[in-house]
Formats: structure tokens, C-alpha cells, sequence
């Protein structure tokens, strides 16, 4: 039996596309969700006006959205990066623990001493190199071993899970406070290692927020207008072009990695330093930071920029969804309505690039 | 007789350009009709329209009589119209037989591979189209996996079938396999449309020809009723000549500009490819290193341009001795490379006309500071180039692919040329380019030689060699197994040594 | 953050990746004693009465197992203005989880039976540890609750900060430790029930091999596991009891693992402590294998295999609390529950319990609803041979609180402390 409809490339993408495929996406995503929403006895207005509400609307709104962005920015910044040169680093989630485990590590020792200004920069390097060194290790061995990056930074995550876990559970690392013998916790940084908080026009905005948007924009710039962003783009394009134009490619691939796992790092170091002030075992596992980055990339089509602009849109999303749910309207609702506006996002992507035909019989024209 | 295809006033714009200006073509139920015409003449244009990938944006496509409108390949399909594509699409990991159902939108959850490895062997034996339906793509051939494709099109039972530069991919043994194919197949009523550059091969193959030449018809004549010398004129517009090119001024082999040591090197499994290579090319002078494809040809330009590591040797030019399998050495020490796959690695073919024109002197302080690049110098040098070497292109953010093969390779050339080197290793230069674009090739050449650049032409086209070099050597098997003055070579010798025969004396 | 999105969207795209995701945290329990942080009840003048200003009494007086932070902790009024009292709960886990967070929810529907329209109860579940829990909390609050309930080990810092930010708001945290005026903590002694799970698995073993999968090598979770032992060995004096820990509060995958392995080494009777699921329950059913488990009475799920369980009335502590905040008399303290108020309970009986070990059961349940934790009496030998108690001694509530050793015949280690 022939499906009713099929899928085909399309030959050329008209620019309209461009804006007319999200918007009705968009409507798409609110009509399918109003259909669920009255189906279960909801009015999807009212709905609606609290997700806008409670993930966008007002102060208070945009700042929780902001601080729920921060870690995504970071992670979908890492997965960007890499991406775009067809390296799959799935290994943000693991990158973004061995960041903090690094932070927290700056924060603990500077922290009583430095002024506050340098232990933000000590802790955000710190982090930064262990994000870096982690994921540079998937990127020697894809470079020198072509090995599937996708299979060893996927795998490295679970052991920098058991690495937390060790730090914090099953020793007496430095990272541990010694106070918590009863209930392992991590130590808490001294206060003046917290990174601080900016408010503008009312909005609550964390130092690690600003510093997102300012690598977003070093990316750009470093992607759009240096020699290596050249390189690199050579090097996704074909790489054997590169090759032939003397292109280091092994040495790329690791710089490009070691990046990526820096900015998974950073977002680590914002973690500590911004929000929880101590190595959360437990918390950093169940937030899976590294893996919705990877979508928010995707959805920002790797653009540095937009990936901090849709970690805002999903941090709001996220707020909102949390602020939906209760006993009349359980999470599971409230996930449906989530997924069916990224999943109608993504099929929007493919309708930029793929058209819907019914099939039947070339239409035969009688002329 | 009926028409099978009859398309009238046909006109297809892009962007820049007018691809189709006005193309009437007419084809006859049962014969071979040859499209001919250069590079960017509208042959593919023309054929996507008549397969369904693109939309005429004037001009009717009439099947059997009836006129058509194909909004995809689906319905050109639908109608009987197949296309048996340059660039093969086949799952390499998939037999034979999987990939002929593979994309049949009524094909069966659960495939009947006995029934289709019948169907399939059926066909190839009616149409001496030998190929075994359980073998994997992998192990095919290039020339097996094209009769795969022509397989699958008539297992869709597609009545017209469009061969897009066929013979470009098969030796000379299996094109004419092919041919024979294709006369049995309009034998049986099928029809053949033969898209080439290649007179030679219209002339043996096709019943009729039509000609294209920029965008528009020039004329339909009979295969019988005409010759290469006037189908080339109607091709270029005026009359060719393909003779041995003279220069202005000699070589000077006294000095030496490109020399190989005893250079071996390995392929990309690992085996020896190069066995101990020896050789040099003087000041202006032009090596022609003959052989058929496989014998070391690739792995012998990777490894001067400094994409192979040697395995022992040396590699010297004007006396400096170049870095084993680093690339920006060689490019450094001004050696030029013009590699066979154009477009996959002598260019990134997504990337703009203007990125490629700088790949490989971006690093040059012009273009460059402080590891950010110039931009404006940039478009300023692609610029000038496109203009020089007349590529042309809408403009210089355009993707290289996006241009026809003759433009690919002049944005090639002119990066080439332009950065003055000292050697050019020069693979296949003219493969797949029409007439106008192999005498520009061959000019710049020339022309690269008589500037004192030495050069080393790798081709497995003899008469380009002879008309070109002033030296031939012979590769076999990773050797260098003969060696002759152009103007004393003979063709025969040639053929012999290439094949592995050996020749009293020649070998060195 | 964001475990919202790894449930749907990341059903969409994270989950395609073949990411596992990784688990939900669960019941994170409590550390240090709060009667250690907090001046003991008997510390305050004897006689003293409640708060100046109110006629109704401090609760203290009213609730058992319930002491006040300090005599003179202020009455916080935190009563809406109008309308029934608003309440939120907080959960970590999905309210199906078939173990801690669905009891806990269980308790706010009971809690909401109770109360009628006087009370209007709320909750938000799969919060993630971290900075979402606070905005949760924010959200709660302007949505007009009044009363946040925490359920969670993992959300304390956030509760602490929140009690700071609204003192008209009543905080309440199970498993905690900190409080302040406007900061409760409750949990409960679920060593007593079990050490009565243990006496009906004990009995349960042909072999004296028996397994328990567990979560962290933390005080609260060695206390159940020495108890489970120890009630094992009352019943079967030279049964040994090997010990898996898995890491997590909510991980079925592994824990079932834990189980499966546990099975393969030849014990013959499972049990569990500190994990939130019932997939211990899950690879015993498939083995045949007798079960005890943990949280919640799942006897009717798990018929074949069921012995008992701890069980938690949530309720039985909110009931009263809520009550006092309506009778504007509402002080935060400390609750460690017991056997005698119902806090906590023994799960019905499966019928593989004989009823000679149901009448052995029901005479430690009266010793320890009468004295809470005094199975835990010398002599006791850690499993490394050395004395902990001497003959007749008892543990103080703190060192209850506090134990670090693994009792003599469980089979396994403290990783590290």
C-alpha cells in the first residue's frame, strides 16, 4: 500500500520560508496543544497567558527564565560549537560536571583570599580547563584513533558521573564537606567566591548570563572572521580539502573539542559560582543540563547567537511548565505541551528543507 | 514516427542566470538521441526539467504525445522516465538487490529478496548487463555499479532513459559493454537519451544528435549524416583543432625545479602504492606521467603536495627540500596542485567562490592579520581572479558547487596559477570538461611552462599527454616502468607498458 | 532544571539520541538529628508557656515527637487574608514513582480529605535539586501558598533561603536538619519498622542468605540496614545479609541489576533501604524470590513475593500542623515520629509470613512502640569484629542519628566517610 503522503528534498529553499515555516510552526504547536488542552478539559487560553506569564511576561518572570538559560546556554554553546564542524559531542553533560568539580576547586582555595574579581576569573578558568581536558580526550582519540567521538563523549559522561559520585559519596575528597559526615553534601565555597548577581530595568541577571552572551559573541567572531573559524569550516566542508590546504586537521579537531568541553566547563564554573556554591553530585545528574543543550543548539541551528536567545525561550518554557503543573494538571500534560512545541519547531526545520506531496498519478495537464 | 519525448520552448532561469533559453528537443520512441553540448549549455538543466526536479518556468514536456507537468521525480517516474545519474546513489553497505527495491515507495516492509534477485537477474541478462543481485555495493566495481543504477531504472519500468555522461566513470572496455546495452535496449522499444561532451562516443552510439549550446537548440541532426569535426564546430560555435600544442619557449631541463628520490609511499590501507620513485622536471618543462588509473597516479601528486607521508625518499624542489606529508610545506616551497576530485579536494565545494580562491594563502599576511581574516581583501583578490580566468559565477559568494564543472575548474586554476608556484602537479586536468573548457586548460598550461613552471600532467588520456608533454613516463603498479620523448612516442609502446608489458630498454 | 524538558521534549529529541536519562533523584534523607542543632525541649524553663500574645497553646504541647526550635520561637500567622489556607508540596520525584514520592502524595490527599475547603492543596513534581527548586518556591508563593512543604534532602539549602526571604510563610521539610522560625523539620523512626521488615524476611530464608539493595552509606540508610539485620538474625540467628549500594534514591534500571546480581550469588530473600521504586520487588517476582520492601504497601502488586515493608503516614504529622497554623498558633521545631503515632508503620503481611513469625513480629512492635530504637541495645559487634555496644547499653538518640558501622552479619563496606 502507497502512504498517502511522501517526503521530498526540496530543489530550492525560497527565503519566505525562513520566517513563514517557525511562525507556522508556532500556530501549529498552540493549535495542536489547544486540541489536547480541550480534550482534558482546559481552556487553552488561559493556558497560554500563564505560560506567557510565568515564562516571559514581567521581571520576575524573565529573570527565573534567565537563570534557568544560563547552564543551557553554556551546554548549547558547547554542542554548537563542535557541531558545526560535524564533530558530535554528545559530552557536554559530563564536561559541564568536570567544570564545576574544577570551579568548585578554585572556589574553595581562592575564595578565602583573592579579591572576589579574581576568584570569578580563577574559578572560570578552572573550569574551563577541566571541561577543556575532558573533552579534549575525546578529540586526541577521534584525531589520532578516529574514533566515534559521539560513542566515547557519550560514554565519558557516565564517568564523570561516577567521578562526582566518588568525590562526594564514596570518600573523603576535597571537595566533600567534612561537616555532612552523616549525608555527603558538597563543601561550600566561601562567599566571596560567589559570582554576583546584576539587575537591569528590574531583571535579575547572573554575572555567568552575561558572560554567555559574550562567548556566543566570541564564537561568532571567531567562527565568522579569523583564520582558524576558516579552517574549521574548511575542515566540516570536506576534509580532505583540508588536507590538501595544509590545514592542520588532527590539531583542529582537538582545539575544536577543547573548546566545546571548555564552554560545558564554563557553564560548570557558572553553576557553582552563580547558583549552588558547592559540587552537587546528585543535583548537576538530575538536571541533564549537557543533553537539553544539545537540543538547544539544534534548535538555533548552531548559531552562537540564537543558542543563547533559545536557551532563554526553553529556560522560560521550562519555568512555565513548572508553574502549570499541580494535582489537575500533571507533569505528563505539561511535558506533551513542551514536546509538541519543539517537536513542531523540528518539523519545521525539515519543511525548510523537505516538502509534504499527497501521492497519486502525475497529474496529467490536458493541454 | 512517434515522439517519446517532445519538449518545446523550453526556458529555466536561476538566479544569475538563464540555464535554458528556449530549448526545443524532440525525441523519436526507439532510438539513441545524443544531447550534446559543452559544460553549462543546459544538458543537466534540461534533463532535471524532464525528470521532475525542476519546474520549467516556461515551455511544455509532452510524453507519448500527452503534455505533463512533473512536480518531482516521482511522477517523471510515474511516466516512464528514469535517470540514471553521473554520481551513482547507492547504499554501499546494501546488496545489489536491496538497493534496487531501496526507495520504491510501494516496496514491502518485508522484502522477497529471491523474487527481486530473479526480476534483477532477468533484466541484466536480457540487456547483457552482467551483475550479481546478492553481491554489496562495496565490492562492485564503478563500472558494475553503474549497470546497478541503469538496473534499478528499468526495474522501475521506466521506458525513457536519461544517461547523464556515462563513460566518464568506465574504461573503454566498459563503455562499450554499455553501448552494446543501450542499442539492445532501444532494440526492445526502450528509448535512450545519451547526455555527453565526448563526440566520439555520439558518433558510435546514438541514431541522432541534438546539440546545445548556451541554453538554447542549435540544431537535431542524423548520427549518420554528420562527423566529430562538424558536431564540434556546432558545439563551440566555430571550428577546433586538436593538435600538438607548440610553445614560445623551450624547457629548460639544466634546471632542475621538482626532483623525487627514491619516493615511496602507501595508500590509504596501508599497502606500498610508490615503489622507489626517481624522477625530475626541469624549468618549463612538461612531465606527462601516463598509466591507467590505479597504478600509484594519486598517491604519486598526494605525496609531492605533501598530503601523503613518505615512506622513505626525497622530495626536492628548486633544491629545497620539501616536507614528508605536509601540506603547507610543499605549498610553501611553491608547489601548485590541480587534483583530480575537484570538487572534494581541491575545493570545499560548499564553501563561496572567494573562501576557495584564498584556501590555501588565507594564511598570507594580505589576507590576514593577527589570525583574523581581511574580508574585503579577500573579495578583492576573488574579484580579480574571476575576471582574469573568466569564471564565470553571479558573484563571489556563490558556492563553488553550484557552478558547472568548467567554472569549478577555473576557480581551480586561477588559485593555482595565481600564486606563482615553481611546480604544478596537474591530475586529470581536463576529465569532464567540454571542448572550450580543455583548450582553456591547456592554454594556461602551456602557458604556466613557457613562465618556467615545471610540470607534471597525470593523465590517463594519452592524447592529452602527447599533444601536451615533452616527456612521458610510464606508471605501473607503483612504478615508473618507461620513459620517451613526446615527439618520439608512439602510442603503441605506450599502450604496452601501461598494460604492464614490459619494453627492451625502456625501463628504468 | 529543566527535568521537565528531559521528560518530553528530550522524549522527542534527547531520548532519540539514545541518551539514557539519567534518573531522578528521590527521598533524601536526614543527616544530623535536629535535637542536636536545637536546644532540647527539656532545656527550656520547665513550666514555661507558650508565646506571649495567644491563647492557643504552641504546638509543642499538642503534638507528640514534636519539639519547638527553642521555647520562645515566635507564632508565625502565615493565614491568607481571606480564603481556605493555601499548601504546596514539593517533590523531586514523578508522583507515581511507586514508592517515596507517591507516599508523600498520598499523605497531601489525605490531607486534603481532612481539611475540606478549609485547606487548598498543591504540588510540583520532578523539581530537580538546584536553582529551580527556589524558583519553585518563588512561583508557589505568588500563586498565594502560604505553607511549602519540602520533600527532598536536596532542596534544604533552597528552603533555607526562602524562610529567609518570606518569614510570613510557613516552611516544613521532611528529612532535613536546619531550621529557623519559620523552618520545621519532620522525619521519623523508620529503624523500628525496619528491624520488624528483617524479623519477616529472617524467617523468610531457607539458605541465611539474604540481600538487600540500598542507596547511600549514609547514617540514616546504615540504621535501617543494621535494623533489617538484626531483625534477620532474631529470626534465623546465623543468616547473613549482603549488601549492594547503588548511588541513587531512584534508579530502577540499577537497582533491579543490584537485585538480579544479588539473586545470581544464591540469596534467597531480597530486601531494600533508601530506594525510592519497587524494582527490587520487580527482579524477586521474576525470581521467586521473597521480598521485603520499602516506603509504601505494595503487597497487592506483588502478591507472589510480598513479606512487608516500612511504611510512611505523612499525614499524621501535617494533619496537626496545618490545623495549628489555622488555630494561629503555628512554631517551627523539630518531629522525629515514631511507631505510636502512626508515623511510621508495618506494610500489611503477605501471606508467605507465617503466623508464628506475625505473632513474633507483634511482640517487638509493642516493645519498640513503647521505647522507640531499643532494638538497637549491647551487646552489638560491628561486622569487623569490634565492640560497639557493650552488654545492656543503649545508643543515644545522637548516635542513633549518627551511626557509621555496618552490624555484624551484613556482608559488605562503608565505600568511605
Amino acid at each position: 500500500m502507497k502512504s498517502p503522503v511522501r517526503f521530498e528534498r526540496r530543489l530550492e529553499q525560497p527565503k519566505w520560508l525562513n520566517w513563514a515555516i517557525p511562525v507556522v510552526s508556532l500556530i501549529t504547536a498552540l493549535v495542536l496543544g489547544a486540541i489536547v488542552l480541550l480534550a482534558t478539559g482546559k481552556n487553552p487560553l488561559d493556558v497560554y497567558s500563564r505560560i506567557f506569564e510565568r515564562g516571559f511576561a514581567g521581571k520576575r518572570a524573565l529573570s527565573g527564565s534567565i537563570k534557568t538559560a544560563t547552564p543551557l546556554a553554556f551546554t548549547g554553546l558547547c554542542a554548537a560549537i563542535a557541531f558545526r564542524m560535524g564533530l558530535i559531542n554528545i559530552g557536554g553533560e559530563g564536561q559541564f560536571y568536570m567544570g564545576a568539580v574544577g570551579a568548585t576547586w578554585a572556589g574553595l582555595v581562592f575564595g578565602g583570599d583573592l579579591p572576589p574579581g579574581a576568584v570569578v576569573i580563577v574559578m572560570a578558568l578552572s573550569g574551563m580547563v577541566c571541561g577543556g581536558l575532558y573533552a579534549a580526550i575525546v578529540g586526541v582519540l577521534r584525531a589520532k584513533f578516529n574514533t566515534n567521538e559521539i560513542i566515547t563523549s557519550l560514554m565519558m559522561n557516565y564517568l564523570a558521573a561516577i567521578f562526582l559520585n566518588y568525590l562526594i559519596y564514596n570518600s573523603t575528597s576535597y571537595w566533600r564537606d567534612p561537616e555532612s559526615r552523616n549525608f555527603p553534601a558538597g563543601k561550600p565555597i566561601p562567599d566571596r567566591a560567589d559570582w554576583n548577581f546584576y539587575e537591569v530595568g528590574g531583571i535579575k541577571i547572573p554575572l555567568s548570563f552575561l558572560i554567555a552572551i559574550l562567548a556566543a559573541a566570541a564564537i561568532w567572531v571567531l567562527y565568522k572572521r579569523t583564520r582558524f573559524g576558516f579552517e574549521v569550516g574548511v575542515i566540516a566542508d570536506s576534509p580532505k580539502a583540508a588536507r590538501y590546504a595544509g590545514i592542520r586537521t588532527t590539531s583542529t579537531i582537538v582545539i575544536v573539542l577543547a573548546l566545546s568541553g571548555a564552554l560545558a566547563g564554563l557553564g560548570g564554573a557558572a553553576d557553582v559560582g552563580n547558583f549552588r556554591g558547592l559540587l552537587d553530585s546528585k543535583g548537576l545528574q538530575m538536571s541533564g543540563y549537557g543533553y537539553t543543550g544539545i537540543v538547544v543548539a539544534a534548535l538555533a541551528r548552531l548559531n552562537p547567537i540564537s543558542t543563547v536567545v533559545v536557551a532563554v525561550l526553553i529556560g522560560g518554557l521550562t519555568n512555565a511548565g513548572f508553574a502549570l503543573q499541580g494535582p489537575d494538571f500533571p507533569s505528563g500534560l505539561v511535558g506533551t505541551l513542551q514536546g509538541l512545541i519543539l517537536f513542531t519547531a523540528v518539523a519545521g526545520e525539515v519543511l525548510v528543507k523537505y516538502r509534504i506531496r499527497r501521492n497519486r498519478q502525475a497529474a496529467a495537464v490536458l493541454a | 514516427m512517434t515522439s517519446a519525448v517532445r519538449m518545446t520552448g523550453i526556458v529555466k532561469r536561476f538566479p544569475g542566470v538563464v540555464a535554458n533559453d528556449g530549448v526545443d528537443v524532440d525525441i523519436r520512441a526507439g532510438e539513441v538521441h545524443a544531447l550534446l553540448g559543452e559544460n553549462g549549455a543546459g544538458k543537466s538543466t534540461l534533463s532535471n526539467i524532464l525528470t521532475g526536479l525542476y519546474r520549467p518556468d516556461e515551455g511544455t514536456v509532452e510524453i507519448d504525445g500527452r503534455a505533463m507537468q512533473f512536480s518531482s521525480p516521482r511522477d517523471a517516474l510515474d511516466a516512464g522516465i528514469g535517470m540514471v545519474h553521473q554520481h551513482f546513489r547507492l547504499v554501499s553497505t546494501f546488496t545489489v538487490a536491496e538497493n534496487v527495491v531501496l526507495g520504491e515507495s510501494d516496496s514491502p516492509f518485508m522484502m522477497d529478496q529471491s523474487r527481486v534477485a530473479q526480476q534483477v537477474e532477468e533484466l541484466s541478462n536480457r540487456y547483457g548487463l552482467a551483475v550479481d543481485p546478492s553481491a554489496r555495493i562495496w565490492q562492485l566495481s564503478v563500472g558494475e555499479q553503474q549497470r546497478v543504477e541503469i538496473v534499478k531504472v528499468l526495474y522501475r519500468g521506466a521506458k525513457v532513459l536519461i544517461l547523464d555522461e556515462p563513460t566518464a566513470v568506465l574504461t573503454p572496455i566498459e563503455a562499450d559493454a554499455l553501448f552494446k546495452t543501450l542499442r539492445a535496449m532501444v532494440a526492445e522499444g526502450r528509448t535512450v537519451i545519451f547526455i555527453s561532451h565526448k563526440l566520439d562516443e555520439v558518433m558510435k552510439v546514438s541514431d541522432r544528435v541534438t546539440v546545445l549550446r548556451g541554453g538554447k537548440t542549435v540544431g537535431t541532426v542524423e548520427t549518420v549524416n554528420t562527423n566529430t569535426r562538424e558536431l564540434a564546430s556546432l558545439m563551440v560555435g566555430r571550428s577546433v583543432e586538436f593538435n600538438r600544442v607548440a610553445r614560445s619557449i623551450p624547457a629548460d631541463v639544466s634546471q632542475t625545479v621538482l626532483s623525487l628520490r627514491g619516493v615511496s609511499a602507501r595508500d590509504d590501507r596501508g599497502r606500498d602504492a610508490l615503489h622507489d620513485i626517481s624522477l625530475t622536471v626541469g624549468r618549463g618543462e612538461i612531465v606527462g606521467v601516463a598509466g591507467v588509473a590505479g597504478n600509484g597516479q594519486r598517491e604519486l601528486a598526494e605525496a609531492i603536495s605533501g598530503m601523503r607521508a613518505l615512506s622513505s625518499g626525497h622530495i626536492d624542489v628548486a633544491g629545497e627540500q620539501v616536507q614528508s606529508g605536509r601540506a603547507r610545506s610543499a605549498i610553501a616551497k611553491g608547489i601548485a596542485h590541480i587534483p583530480e576530485d575537484r570538487l572534494h579536494t581541491g575545493l570545499a565545494s560548499s564553501h563561496s567562490v572567494e573562501d576557495n580562491l584564498a584556501l590555501k594563502n588565507y594564511r598570507s599576511s594580505s589576507l590576514s592579520k593577527f589570525r583574523v581574516l581581511r574580508r574585503k581583501a579577500i573579495r578583492a583578490q576573488a574579484t580579480d581572479l574571476v575576471q582574469n580566468y573568466d569564471v564565470k559565477t553571479p558573484d563571489t559568494v556563490t558556492p563553488v558547487r553550484l557552478l558547472s564543472g568548467g567554472n569549478v575548474q577555473k576557480v581551480l586554476l586561477a588559485r593555482e596559477f595565481s600564486s606563482l608556484p615553481k611546480v604544478l602537479i596537474a591530475a586529470s586536468p581536463t576529465r569532464g570538461l567540454d571542448v572550450g573548457a580543455i583548450e582553456t586548460v591547456r592554454a594556461r598550461l602551456v602557458e604556466a611552462a613557457e613562465r618556467g613552471v615545471g610540470i607534471l600532467l597525470i593523465s590517463e588520456d594519452l592524447d592529452e599527454i602527447m599533444s601536451l608533454a615533452d616527456r612521458i613516463v610510464v606508471m605501473y603498479e607503483g612504478r615508473l616502468v618507461d620513459e620517451v620523448a613526446a615527439e618520439s612516442a608512439d602510442r603503441e609502446r605506450l599502450g604496452l607498458t601501461m598494460g604492464g608489458s614490459t619494453v627492451s630498454g625502456g625501463a628504468r | 532544571m529543566l527535568s521537565k524538558t528531559r521528560g518530553s521534549l528530550g522524549l522527542a529529541l534527547v531520548a532519540a539520541l539514545g541518551i539514557g536519562l539519567v534518573a531522578c533523584g528521590g527521598d533524601d534523607e536526614s543527616s544530623e538529628p535536629a535535637a542536636t542543632k536545637a536546644p532540647a525541649a527539656s532545656e527550656a524553663p520547665a513550666g514555661s508557656d507558650a508565646p506571649a500574645g495567644t491563647d492557643a497553646p504552641a504546638q509543642g504541647a499538642t503534638l507528640a515527637n514534636f519539639t519547638p526550635w527553642s521555647a520562645d520561637a515566635p507564632v508565625i500567622d502565615c493565614r491568607p487574608e481571606e480564603g481556605p489556607l493555601k499548601a504546596a508540596w514539593i517533590y523531586v520525584g514523578p508522583t507515581n514513582d511507586g514508592g517515596w514520592t507517591q507516599q508523600h502524595d498520598v499523605s497531601r490527599q489525605a490531607v486534603q480529605d481532612h481539611f475540606g475547603g478549609a485547606v487548598e492543596t498543591t504540588y510540583k513534581e520532578n523539581v530537580p535539586e538546584g536553582p529551580q527548586v527556589l524558583q519553585t518556591i518563588e512561583d508557589l508563593i505568588a500563586d498565594g501558598n502560604t505553607v511549602i512543604f519540602g520533600t527532598s534532602f536536596g532542596f534544604q539549602d533552597a528552603f533555607v533561603e526562602a524562610a529567609e526571604a518570606h518569614p510570613d510563610v510557613c516552611f516544613e521539610f521532611a528529612t532535613g536538619f536546619k531550621g529557623s522560625d519559620n523552618l520545621s523539620q519532620f522525619y521519623g523512626a523508620a529503624e523500628d519498622t525496619d528491624f520488624l521488615a528483617g524479623m519477616a524476611a529472617g524467617a523468610a530464608s531457607a539458605t541465611g542468605k539474604l540481600g538487600m539493595v540500598a542507596s547511600f552509606p549514609i547514617g540514616e540508610v546504615l540504621r535501617g540496614v543494621n535494623a533489617w539485620t538484626m531483625g534477620a538474625r532474631m529470626m534465623n540467628p546465623d543468616s547473613t545479609v549482603n549488601v549492594v549500594w547503588v548511588n541513587s534514591w531512584f534508579d530502577p534500571p540499577n537497582e533491579r541489576k543490584a537485585a538480579e546480581a544479588l539473586i545470581a550469588e544464591g540469596v534467597d530473600v531480597l530486601g531494600q533501604k533508601g530506594i525510592d521504586s519497587p524494582a527490587t520487588g520487580d527482579a524477586a517476582k521474576a525470581a521467586g524470590v521473597p521480598w521485603a520492601g520499602y516506603n509504601a504497601d505494595q503487597s497487592a502488586n506483588y502478591g507472589d513475593v510480598w513479606l512487608t515493608a516500612t511504611a510512611y503516614d505523612w499525614s499524621i504529622y501535617q494533619i496537626p500542623r496545618l490545623q495549628a497554623i489555622l488555630d494561629g498558633a503555628w512554631v517551627a521545631g523539630n518531629y522525629y515520629g515514631n511507631l505510636s503515632d502512626g508515623f511510621v508503620t508495618l506494610a500489611s503481611f503477605g501471606d508467605l509470613v507465617s503466623e508464628e513469625t506475625r505473632a513474633a513480629i507483634a511482640a517487638e512492635l509493642e516493645k519498640l512502640t513503647a521505647t522507640p530504637g531499643s532494638q538497637f541495645t549491647g551487646p552489638i559487634n560491628d561486622n569487623k569484629g569490634n565492640e560497639v555496644l557493650a552488654a545492656g547499653v543503649s545508643h543515644t538518640f545522637e548516635e542513633l542519628m549518627s551511626m557509621a558501622y555496618l552490624i555484624e552479619g551484613v556482608i559488605g563496606d562503608i565505600p568511605a566517610s
